[in-house]
Formats: C-alpha cells, sequence, structure tokens
C-alpha cells in the first residue's frame, strides 16, 4: 500500500446525503422545501436519511403547513433511531400546541403521541394536558387518543399527570367525536392494565349513549364496544338500553351492526318480559340476513358471528334458513359456514327442504363441501327424530350414484345414526355391504366394520366380512384395527362358532404381539383376559347397553359461547377461540421481572458437550439407554398356545413387550394416527451424552409414502430449537422411523411463567402441517455441570433468603436403600453431596442445574423403607420450582 | 432568472441575510431576547428545549436568530447548529454570579469551535434591571473577553424586560458584518 492510495478515500463527489444536507440549510425556502420533500421520497424508497435528522428538524418551525407535515412524517419515522437528537423537537411541539391554527395543534398532538422516545415524552405532557381542554373539539379528540398512546410508552407518567382523569372528563364532552376518540383512548388503555381504569357507570352510561347517536360510525363502533362491558343493574335498564342501541341495527356499516347485535344478545339476559324478548328477536333478523348479501369476505365473518348467535338464541334465525342456502358461486369457505348453520337451524319444520339442499351439494364437484354435506346429513338425522327416516333415504340415494368419497362418508354418517337409533334402519346394511370393496378411507372402513361388528347376528356373512378385513390387519391404520377387534370380539360372543374362535384367535395374537400400538395392544389384553375368565362377564361388557349420543359436534360449551358472545364482532368470534387463545397481552404488572429473566438467560448460561463425554454421568456410559425413567412392563415369556392360554383361565397372563423397530423404550404417543389422519407421532426429549435429543418416531397408518419430514419448535421457556434438520427416510405405507434429533438452546425464549411444554409443528410433503404439544420434564434439562462442593453449597444455601426455600412431600415414594436412589438421582444429572441421619431418618444433601445457570440446592429427607419422602429446594428462580417438583417425582420412587 | 436577480439586488443594496446563533446557559434570557427583537415585546416564556428560530429584519440586515436551549442536556446539540453561522449572540445573567465560571467555560469552548472561526461575538451582559447585576466591565473580566485574538466581539449592557440595550448590540452587529463582508 502506498501513500497514493489514499486518493481513493477521499472523492470530490459530496454523494446524495451532503447534497441534501446543504440543501435543507439554504437560506430559501423553496429549496428548503424542496430537500425536504426529496429526503420525504429517499425515507419512503427505504433509504437511511435519518443523518440529516437535525438539518429536518431545523426546517421544523415554518408557517408553512406543507413543511411542517412532512418534517413530522420524517421525525415520526427517525425519532425512534436518534433518541437524543429527538429533544431538538420538543420545543417545536410544545410552540404548534399553541398555534392559533387548531389544525396545527392537532397535528402536534398526534405527532407527538406517534414518537415513541422515552426521553421526550415527560416534556410532551404539558402541550397534551393543555390539548386536552382545548376549545377546539377536533384538538381534543386527537389528544384523547395521544393519551392512549402515551400509556403504552409510559403508564406510570399517564396516571401520574392525571391523564386518565382528563379522559374520564372527556367523556362528558359536547361533542360526539370527542366523547367516541375519548372511549376508543380508555378502551384501549383499559385492555392492557390489570387494574380497572374504564368502568361506565349510570352516569357515564348516558353520556355515551347520547353521543352514540351523533357520531361517526367507527365511533359508534367504539362506543358500542365499550357499551357491551357494561352490566345493566336490571331488566329495566337493559331494556332501556337496548331501546337507545336497537336504531343502529339499521346501520350500513357492518361492523355498528354487529356491535349493536351483540350489546343486545348480552343485554337480552337480564330481560325478563317474553314478549320484549321475543320482538327483539324479530328485529335483529333483518339486519343479520343483510349482513349476508355484502362481499364473500364479509359474508364469512358475518356468518361466523351468526353461527354463535344461533347456538345462543336459535329462534333469531330460524324462519330464514333460505338465506343460508348455498349459491352456485359462493367462496368454499363461506358455503362451509353456511352449511354449519343450516344444520343449526334444520327442524321438523323445514327438514324436507335442507335435505333436498344437501342432497343437491352432495352432486357438486368440490370434495371437501361435498362430504360435509354428506355429514350434514347424518347430523340431521341424529338431531331431529323424526327426520331421521327421510335422511337415511336420502343418504341410500346418494351411495347409490357410486361415487366413492360420497359412499365412504355415507357410511360413516350411518353408523352414527344406528348408534343414535339402534335396531332400527338395518335393513339397509345390505346396502351398505354392497360397497363393501370400495372402502379405502381408514374411518369409512372402521364404520363399516363397527356396523358387522354390531350386528353380527343378522349378518348372516358376518364372519365371511370380517375376514376379508382381517387379511390385512397388520398394515391396517390404528383406528381400524382397534375397530376390527372389537368387531371380532363381538361377533365371537355372538356367534362362538368355530370360524370366529380362529379369527379371533389371528386378532388376538395380531393385536398383541405382533403390534407396537400400545393401544392396541391394551385393548387386546382386556378382551383377551375377559373372555378366558369369564365369556358372560365379556359379554356383558362387550355388548353392553350404549349411551345415546346426540349431535354435539361443532357445539361449543356454553361459558366459551358466552365469552365469544361477549367478543362478537372481533376476531375471536370469528376464529371462535377465547382472545387469551391467539393474543398474549403484556399486562403492565409483570414487565420488571421479564427483563430480569431474559438477563438471567443471555448470562448464565453454560453447557459443553465435553462435559458429558468424560464419564461425570453415569448415563453416557451407557450410551443407548435413555436415562428419562419410563415405566417399562417387565417382560414376559411368549405365549406359546393362544387359545389354550384364552380359555385356560391362565392368570399368569402379562404383557408382552416387543422391542420394535429402533432401539429404546416405547415413546409416549403426541399426535394419535385419528389425528395425524394415518401418521402416528410418538416423541420425547432425552438426555444423552450432556446433550438433549428429540427422540422422534413416526408410524405412516396412511396409505401413501410419505416423505420431506420437517420440524419446528414453538418458542419456549428454555429456548430449545432443533439443532439440525429432521433425518427422516421416506416411509413407506405401514412403515414407521425412529429418530434421535439434536436440541439446542436459542435465544429464542418465550416470556412468561416457565412451563415444560413443548409446542412442535411437523410437517411432510403430503400431509398438513400437525401441531403437537409435548409436555417435557425438566430433569432432561439437568446438567453434567450440576455437582457442588460441599462448601459452595453450604455458602449457596445461606446465601439465599428462606422465602426461596419451598417443600414438597411425596408421600408415595418409598427409599428402599439409599445409595442405590443416590446412583439413580446421579444418573438424572441431580448430584449428591452429602447426608446425615436424623433420628430414623436419613437426609440427603444434592445438587442440580438448569440451563442458564440456575441452581437448585435440595435437601431430601426420608426414612429407608417407609413411605413417604419430603423434598425442600432452594433455588434463586423460585418460578422453576413447581416444575422441579414436578420433575423429581419419578427419580425418587 | 429571477432568484440571480434578487441576489444582485440584494448584495448592491445592502439587503443581506445573516444566520445569528444565540446561546447562553439556562435561564439567561435568551428567548426573551429573541421574542423583544423579533415582536419588540415581551413574552411569557418557558424553559426552551430545542430551539426556536425568527427572522428579525434590521438595519437592512435579514437576522435568521436561533435561539437554542441552554439547559445542560441540550448543550451538546449546539455544534449541530454552528456552520455557516455569521455571529454569536452569548447571553449572561449578570445577577447569577455562582455560575459566571459555568458562562466562561461554555463561552470559551464555543470559541474554539473550527465552524465558527470566523464568526464575530456579541455578549449581552443581560437581566441589568435585576439588583446586584454586574455590569459591562465586570462581565468582560469574568468571561475573560480581553482573551479573545483574532475576531471581533463587543460586550452590551441590556435589560430584555425593559428592551434596554439590546438594538444598541444588533447596531454594532450590522455594522461589523457589513464591514467585514464588503
Amino acid at each position: 500500500m502506498s501513500g497514493h492510495d489514499s486518493k481513493y478515500f477521499s472523492t470530490t463527489k459530496k454523494g446524495e446525503i451532503p447534497e441534501l444536507k446543504e440543501e435543507l440549510n439554504s437560506q430559501y425556502k423553496d429549496k428548503r422545501k424542496d430537500a425536504v420533500k426529496k429526503v420525504i421520497a429517499a425515507m419512503t424508497v427505504g433509504k437511511d436519511v435519518s443523518s440529516l435528522f437535525t438539518d429536518v428538524v431545523n426546517c421544523m418551525q415554518t408557517e408553512n403547513l406543507e413543511l411542517k407535515k412532512l418534517v413530522y412524517l420524517y421525525l415520526i419515522n427517525y425519532a425512534k433511531s436518534q433518541p437524543d437528537l429527538a429533544i431538538l423537537a420538543v420545543n417545536t411541539f410544545v410552540k404548534d400546541s399553541q398555534d392559533p391554527n387548531p389544525l396545527i395543534r392537532a397535528l402536534a398532538v398526534r405527532t407527538m403521541g406517534c414518537i415513541r422516545v422515552d426521553k421526550i415524552t415527560e416534556y410532551l405532557c404539558d402541550p397534551l394536558q393543555r390539548c386536552l381542554k382545548d376549545d377546539d373539539p377536533y384538538v381534543r379528540k386527537t389528544a384523547a387518543i395521544c393519551v392512549a398512546k402515551l400509556y403504552d410508552i409510559n403508564a406510570e407518567l399517564v396516571e401520574d399527570r392525571g391523564f386518565l382523569e382528563a379522559l374520564k372528563d372527556l367523556i362528558s364532552d359536547n361533542n360526539p367525536m370527542v366523547v367516541a376518540n375519548a372511549v376508543a383512548a380508555l378502551a384501549e388503555i383499559q385492555e392492557s392494565s390489570a387494574r380497572p381504569i374504564f368502568e361506565i357507570t349510570s352516569h357515564t352510561l348516558t353520556k355515551l349513549l347520547t353521543a352514540l347517536n351523533e357520531c361517526t360510525e367507527w365511533g359508534q363502533v367504539f362506543i358500542l364496544d365499550s357499551l357491551s362491558r357494561y352490566k345493566a343493574t336490571d331488566a329495566r335498564d337493559a331494556e332501556n338500553i337496548v331501546e337507545r342501541v336497537t336504531p343502529r341495527l339499521q346501520h350500513a356499516n357492518c361492523a355498528v351492526v354487529l356491535s349493536a347485535v351483540k350489546i343486545i344478545l348480552l343485554q337480552m339476559e337480564l330481560i325478563t318480559s317474553t314478549d320484549v324478548v321475543r320482538n327483539l328477536c324479530k328485529k335483529m333478523a333483518p339486519p343479520l340476513v343483510t349482513l349476508l348479501s355484502a362481499e364473500p369476505e364479509i359474508q364469512y365473518v358475518a356468518l361466523r358471528n351468526i353461527n354463535l348467535i344461533v347456538q345462543k338464541r336459535p329462534t333469531i334465525l330460524a324462519h330464514e334458513i333460505k338465506v343460508f342456502f348455498c349459491k352456485y358461486n359462493d367462496p368454499i369457505y363461506v358455503k362451509m359456514e353456511k352449511l354449519e348453520i343450516m344444520i343449526k337451524l334444520a327442524s321438523d319444520r323445514n327438514i324436507d327442504q335442507v335435505l333436498l339442499e344437501f342432497k343437491e351439494y352432495a352432486t357438486e364437484v368440490d370434495v371437501d363441501f361435498v362430504r360435509k354435506a354428506v355429514r350434514a346429513i347424518g347430523r340431521c338425522a341424529i338431531k331431529l327424530d323424526r327426520a331421521a327416516e327421510r335422511c337415511i333415504s336420502v343418504l341410500l340415494e346418494l351411495i347409490k350414484i357410486k361415487v366413492n368419497y360420497v359412499v365412504q362418508e355415507a357410511i360413516i354418517v350411518i353408523k352414527d345414526i344406528f348408534r343414535r337409533y339402534p335396531n332400527t334402519y338395518e335393513s339397509i346394511i345390505a346396502t351398505l355391504c354392497e360397497s363393501l370393496d370400495n372402502l379405502d378411507e381408514p374411518e369409512a372402513k372402521a364404520s363399516m366394520i363397527w356396523i358387522i361388528g354390531e350386528y353380527a347376528e343378522r349378518i348372516d356373512n358376518a364372519d365371511e366380512l370380517l375376514e376379508s378385513f382381517l387379511e390385512s390387519f397388520p398394515e391396517e391404520p390404528a383406528l381400524v384395527q382397534l375397530q376390527l377387534l372389537t368387531a371380532t370380539v363381538k361377533l365371537f360372543l355372538k356367534k362362538p362358532t368355530e370360524g370366529p374362535q380362529q379369527m379371533i384367535q389371528a386378532v388376538l395374537n395380531n393385536a398383541t404381539v405382533e403390534t407396537d400400538n400400545p393401544d392396541l395392544r391394551d385393548r387386546a389384553y382386556i378382551y383377551w383376559r375377559l373372555l378366558s375368565t369369564d365369556p358372560e362377564a365379556a359379554k356383558d361388557v362387550v355388548l353392553a347397553e350404549k349411551p345415546v349420543i346426540s349431535d354435539d359436534s361443532n357445539q361449543l360449551d356454553s361459558s366459551l359461547l358466552d365469552e365469544l358472545l361477549a367478543n362478537i364482532s372481533t376476531l375471536s368470534s370469528v376464529y371462535h377461540k377465547p382472545p387469551e387463545a391467539f393474543i398474549s397481552r403484556v399486562k403492565a404488572a409483570p414487565r420488571a421481572d421479564d427483563e430480569e429473566f431474559a438477563d438471567a438467560g443471555e448470562a448464565g448460561y453454560s453447557e459443553s458437550p465435553s462435559q458429558g463425554v468424560d464419564g461425570a454421568s453415569p448415563s453416557s456410559s451407557t450410551g443407548t439407554s435413555s436415562n428419562v425413567p419410563v415405566k417399562q412392563p417387565a417382560a414376559p415369556a411368549p405365549i406359546p398356545d393362544l387359545l389354550g392360554d384364552l380359555m385356560g383361565l391362565d392368570n399368569a397372563l402379562v404383557p408382552v413387550d416387543e422391542p420394535t423397530a429402533l432401539s429404546g423404550p416405547p415413546l409416549p404417543v403426541v399426535l394419535p394416527s385419528t389425528t395425524g389422519q394415518g401418521l402416528q407421532i410418538s416423541a420425547q426429549l432425552v438426555r444423552r451424552d450432556g446433550q438433549i435429543f428429540y427422540d422422534i418416531s413416526f408410524e405412516n397408518g396412511t396409505q401413501s409414502v410419505l416423505d420431506g419430514f420437517m420440524i419446528q419448535f414453538n418458542k419456549n421457556t428454555f429456548g430449545l430449537a432443533a439443532g439440525g434438520p429432521l433425518q427422516v427416510t421416506p416411509l413407506q405405507p405401514g412403515a414407521s422411523a425412529r429418530t434421535l434429533l439434536p436440541m439446542v438452546f436459542s435465544q429464542n425464549v418465550s416470556p412468561g411463567a416457565p412451563n415444560s411444554l413443548l409446542q412442535v409443528a411437523v410437517k411432510n410433503n403430503q400431509q398438513p402441517v400437525w401441531y403437537f404439544s409435548d409436555k417435557g420434564s425438566l430433569h432432561v434439562f439437568f446438567g453434567e455441570d450440576g455437582k457442588m462442593e460441599r462448601t459452595s453449597f453450604l455458602e449457596a444455601w445461606k446465601s439465599l433468603p428462606d422465602d426461596n426455600e419451598f417443600s414438597k412431600e411425596y408421600p408415595n415414594s418409598v427409599i428402599n436403600s439409599i445409595d442405590a436412589t443416590i446412583e439413580n438421582l446421579a444418573a438424572s444429572n441431580v448430584f449428591f453431596i452429602a447426608k446425615r441421619k436424623n433420628a430414623n431418618m436419613d437426609v440427603l444433601y444434592l445438587s442440580a442445574k438448569i440451563p442458564r445457570g440456575i441452581p437448585f440446592l435440595i435437601e431430601l429427607t426420608a426414612a429407608v423403607g417407609v413411605p413417604g419422602a419430603k423434598c425442600a429446594v432452594k433455588t434463586p428462580n423460585k418460578e422453576f420450582v413447581p416444575l422441579f417438583f414436578e420433575a423429581m417425582e419419578p427419580l425418587i420412587k | 432568472m429571477g432568484i440571480v436577480f434578487t441576489r444582485l439586488f440584494s448584495s448592491v443594496f445592502g439587503n443581506r441575510e445573516a444566520r445569528i446563533l444565540v446561546l447562553g446557559l439556562d435561564n439567561a434570557g435568551k428567548t426573551t431576547i429573541l421574542y423583544r427583537l423579533q415582536m419588540g415585546e415581551v413574552v411569557s416564556t418557558i424553559p426552551t428545549i430545542g430551539f426556536n428560530v425568527e427572522t428579525v429584519q434590521y438595519n437592512n440586515i435579514k437576522f435568521q436568530v436561533w435561539d437554542l436551549g441552554g439547559q445542560t442536556s441540550i448543550r451538546p446539540y449546539w455544534r449541530c447548529y454552528f456552520p455557516n453561522t455569521q455571529a454569536i449572540i452569548y447571553v449572561v445573567d449578570s445577577s447569577d454570579t455562582d455560575r459566571l465560571v459555568t458562562a466562561k467555560e461554555e463561552f470559551h469552548s464555543i470559541l474554539e469551535e473550527d465552524e465558527l472561526k470566523g464568526a464575530v461575538v456579541l455578549v449581552y451582559a443581560n437581566k441589568q434591571d435585576l439588583p446586584g447585576a454586574l455590569d459591562d466591565a465586570a462581565i468582560t473580566e469574568s468571561l475573560e473577553l480581553h482573551k479573545i485574538k483574532s475576531r471581533q466581539w463587543s460586550i452590551f449592557k441590556t435589560s430584555a424586560i425593559k428592551g434596554e440595550g439590546l438594538f444598541e448590540g444588533l447596531d454594532w452587529l450590522s455594522n461589523t458584518l457589513k464591514s467585514g463582508s464588503s
């Protein structure tokens, strides 16, 4: 590098930023304005012009409104990146908030609210206070919203400065827009605060109801939504509110209509007069129907809300079922929702019409819609017993069309109909049996098998039919296997002849020795036990009278329904989920704790794999076996003569546990095949050689090859995430695969109280994404570095305050040998430090450590051989204590 | 074309513009002086968090006067305003004897700024209406004005409330600026 090269670093060209800077400082107004426009243009296309901050802010004091607005726009964008310099703008805000022009005053206060810089918020309080009392309503209404914004930045400041009271005063403002905005601001503040801040009294109620008629449509929505939280004192109060709100039902804005409906529905609870209620129901129907003439998206929202309304008060729309008939050009999501409501509104009076519609739908082209239509027929049959026969005949007609998926769906619903009306419609079984060979969906197969088993005595060739299924027993999905097992047992009990006897032997053999599905195995053993002990008892159990079913699918729990109705016209009522289920709102209080938590996470965590390898933990030496204790059934000898055992009252019969394809004990099922459309996932967190793995196994019960498996973990307490891609080879139908997925700790830590829940999403190329939750146990996280020296243990114990000590009794734990317990605990990285005798009790001192260096100091007290152990623990992070106690339980068995 | 002519004329007739910074510790009276100069009346002020900018037409010179907040937290940002400055009006609260040392230190650190090398300095010994206010000579002493070598400076006794001395200072400033640049 020679000195000449320096020329490359200096250039005569100034570049865009210095040029703009020069123009911004020009003495000519026009030039400055043009320059600010150029800056805004650059900002809009994403160039970083934050370095011009002071130069732009210097243009702020101008009479030119256009220029002022541009500078404000710039400020909103860049104040956050230049928090120190933002203070230079304060004086201008203060001045502008006193400008004679109300537009400028409002502009200033609006911009102030948008600048989310903590350092300057304090200076903005005075202008805000002034603007809240401004003569001009436009300024006041803007200031009201600004309070809510300020509350989000600094709640304490807002409360100290009495802005909340000022806002409440604005509710009595004579301008309805100001009232609406004050209500909106208070409602928003209330959402983020745990304390009651905004409560509507009878006094404010009158004010709000008066303002309601005069303000803009969105103002009306704010007021209505706030009113919906008001608890009327008595029926008269409620009637009064309803009367004032009812005119809103005529509004053209559907948000206003839905909010009005929400209030009326809530207040109707209190109204006792049936006349009034009937009248109200009548009034609510036309506006709801009108919503369905809007765009499909709005229709969908309306339909989701109507779905809730209909569940609560079916009478409102009882006569309007025709508007829910699907149009040929409705989008599929609208059709599906309409279908749902049609089912809910179907009654003896309109069922003929409805069935005609359903039948029509069942011949359409969209497979999902057709299936749902067929299912709808079945649900109507279950709901309306007088219409059941008509429904069945429609279903039979549909079966005759011989469209495979229609037939299968029909069989599924006919099974339910049989269940609902036993011994009524068996005559159609023969028709069903004609389609037997075409069934390829697990649910349809399972349903058909159930029907055969249930009516085995009336089907002459029941054994033949079942036998045809049995051939493929091992390949069938779990759902079908379970039904086959039960159906065969039923057949055997009803026709204890030689054929069924051989069948049952084969089935029981398949379902016990040959399977690795614990559900199937358990059920098979129960039957086996029953049959071999007391066949009569088996009859009583297996062929017992079944309780009558009702159509409760898609019916919401009444408390949930009430909660959703209180949230009509929000996302919650569209999702049919309570708001907490999909929004995590940070309430004011727990903030400080959270931050502490995050800091600890960054600093304390250390875990190197080498610690595990050097043999510190006994679990690493065994290598293959996981150190997670899983209740493993004792492995007995295989049973040679099944039938002999079956009949020979052999009490020694115990379950067989055959280790399947891969090593290790069977994993808990996290995604049953019924949920996973045939794919079953079992998984568990394990710790091996000082590292955490996700031991996961896939069982392909579908008819096709599954490949391209991928896995994703949601944020969790420990920030656990996949350490690599999921290594699963393409799975043939019926095959299973098991793999160890290494896990790593990321910074992606979920806030809130610690829990051991692991939310997992798994996808493959053939199926939709599957979500499941896995409840891990904390002891997987106990690190190999958890061993403490005696002295440091003592010091640590003393240094922690007494409120950090917790204890728990394990009444069922029996310690038979101290040494074995110590070894057992050490295998799970709970390390022994010292022990002492206290009377006849043994007191053990142990230590463990979880990621981020959180230690647990443990004192375990128990008497050898006597049930009951007491565990006391001290840790700086109390919030993990419940998880810790949960994890200890299996370890001190 | 129009702009070229305007410039031409303004220089011929001496109607020029000057960028002036009003600096000084907090509560020295900067904002009051600014509005006294601009509107000729006393306005009630609050501490300036940031800046005020006004145009004052005097003696055929259009002064673009920047009044910057004097609080400790804002002083570091003064430098953002230094480029292209022709003159500094440094305002001192003559009655606040305790902080004269601070005023002096701030003053001299400003003078050391490269960007202000060519700027002339006008000192207002303000608040002469208050009892116990030091006169211009005493202020000259405390600010060590005689140490200024390479630029023109002057000091005036002023009272922004009474409106005394302000325009005398501005007279000096306009004359100095005119003679200095033409």
